[in-house]
């Protein structure tokens, strides 16, 4: 049932596969979190044809499936294009820009509960509306959206499993070519799953402890209030 | 050369009345939904001036001083810091509000930084001060307002009237020409706007120039050298604490001193 798990093969693919779930959506929540803030602020504080681009943005990428999004950036979109590019480094860019649609919103809605009496004390001490939001308002928002943002990255990473279909070397991928050679099915996905489920819950423990780590003392009590 | 520190010349500031801002391309036409919250008022403040505005809730003085710092932006007028027009175009308002200190009623302090975070963080980022000078001038500044033993604890773990104290540091520390507050007591809780008083009072002993809105009538009797009655967006009569204390000249001040002089004495 699990012998497949000694053959030098299996241990690469899987090693291959663990390496690029992991930097795919470390790097796809990254990415999304500095695009969500751009587009959160851009939307605040935008002019109306700038708030129309990001929220046809936003519908196109929280309302398409991400397997199409995939499908077209990294086969599609070079071949009409007629330009040669690393697959992954669109695949890459692809979840960075999907997670951002919806990070937009956590991001925005922190924003929106912090900024009217934080921005006016942070413009008059003298600083610009964009030091407030550098210094004052993000380092608030973000705090408040690290549950968020975990939930988004647990999301995230299980959508990464589109990519072993598109031909991938990530874990899903892994988990197809060993099946492949092995003709085992279900210990194959066992052993896949528990591989997700201790990457996604072990990252999300970390988030939960940085969270409490970085609470403002006595703030919670102040918003329940 | 001007004398003026600062001076306000025929400023209007009009709302709808849901509190929502006039936009260039929408009249209020109705006049119901109109509160003309500033009209027509000029004001000058000299160095060491101290000037205290009082005058009925709701009748635009916070908008006023508001206006003053440019925190809101004037429909029509002028403001002046110094010899430079903040409401000409072109004009840069961070560096003209990084001389200007203002201190507000709900005080605002910035929740994620300790008391000394919040006085250092404009020394740091406006001033351009390093480390460890913005650090000094930031304990400088808290020991001043006596707020010291506070400096590395948060504004949620400390009481109204040192937040209130840490506000007014946050204001003094860049050596501003002069400090504008708005009702920096009427937030607090009786017993704690005495502390306030005494930091204000001792500002004024070192010749700040300050500019209050504040229904503190010992308080104004004894510092202020210009009293000025607000109502309705106007400003209704001007002078020295004895004669609002004694024999106001228009009725509307001089009904409203009775109503305060009764509250307080009641």
């Amino acid at each position: 049932m699990f012998e497949w798990l000694f053959s030098p093969m299996a241990q690469s693919w899987l090693i291959q596969g663990v390496i690029l779930t992991v930097e795919i959506t470390l790097f796809g929540v990254m990415l999304g979190l500095g695009l969500g803030t751009l587009l959160a602020v851009g939307d605040i504080y935008g002019k109306k044809p700038l708030k129309a681009a990001i929220a046809v943005y936003v519908e196109i990428f929280r309302g398409s499936p991400l397997f199409i999004q995939l499908f077209l950036a990294a086969y599609t979109v070079p071949t009409v294009l007629n330009i040669r590019v690393d697959h992954a480094l669109m695949a890459f860019l692809v979840f960075g820009l999907n997670s951002a649609g919806y990070q937009k919103g956590y991001v925005k809605g922190a924003i929106e509960t912090i900024l009217g009496d934080q921005m006016q004390a942070g413009v008059s001490v003298g600083m610009s509306r964009i030091q407030t939001l550098r210094h004052v308002i993000l380092p608030q928002a973000y705090r408040i959206v690290i549950p968020s943002w975990t939930n988004e990255f647990c999301s995230l990473t299980k959508s990464t499993s589109a990519l072993g279909y598109l031909g991938f070397m990530d874990l899903t991928g892994a988990g197809i070519a060993i099946k492949g050679s092995t003709y085992e099915i279900l210990p194959v996905w066992i052993v896949i799953a528990a591989i997700y489920f201790v990457w996604i819950t072990s990252f999300a423990k970390l988030m939960d402890v940085v969270y409490e780590k970085k609470k403002i003392p006595g703030v919670e009590l102040l918003m329940a209030s | 050369m001007v004398d003026n520190v600062m001076e306000a010349k025929h400023v209007f500031k009009t709302y709808g009345k849901s509190g929502k801002k006039k936009q260039e391309d929408e009249q209020f036409t109705d006049k119901e939904h109109i509160v003309e919250a500033v009209q027509d008022v000029s004001l000058k403040i000299k160095k060491g001036d101290i000037k205290l505005i009082f005058g009925p809730s709701g009748s635009g003085k916070s908008t006023f001083l508001r206006c003053m710092d440019m925190l809101e932006i004037p429909d029509k007028g002028e403001i002046y810091l110094g010899d430079e027009c903040l409401t000409s175009k072109g004009v840069d308002l961070c560096k003209a509000r990084a001389r200007i200190g203002f201190v507000f009623q709900h005080i605002y302090l910035f929740r994620h930084l300790t008391a000394v975070g919040n006085v250092e963080l404009a020394l740091r980022q406006v001033l351009k001060l390093p480390k460890e000078e913005a650090r000094k001038r930031a304990l400088d500044a808290l020991a001043e307002v006596k707020v010291s033993d506070c400096a590395f604890r948060y504004p949620s773990q400390i009481s109204g009237g040192q937040a209130q104290r840490v506000g007014i540091a946050r204001a003094l520390a860049r050596n501003p020409d002069i400090i504008l507050l708005d009702e920096p007591t009427s937030a607090l809780d009786p017993e704690l706007t005495g502390e306030v008083i005494d930091t204000l009072r001792d500002l004024a002993k070192e010749g700040a120039t300050m500019l209050i809105v504040s229904h503190e009538m010992p308080f104004a009797r004894e510092v202020a050298e210009e009293m000025i009655f607000y109502d309705e967006g106007k400003i209704v009569e001007t002078g020295p604490p004895s004669l609002f204390f004694n024999a106001p000249n228009t009725d509307r001040a001089r009904q409203f001193m009775t109503r305060i002089i009764n509250r307080t004495t009641r």
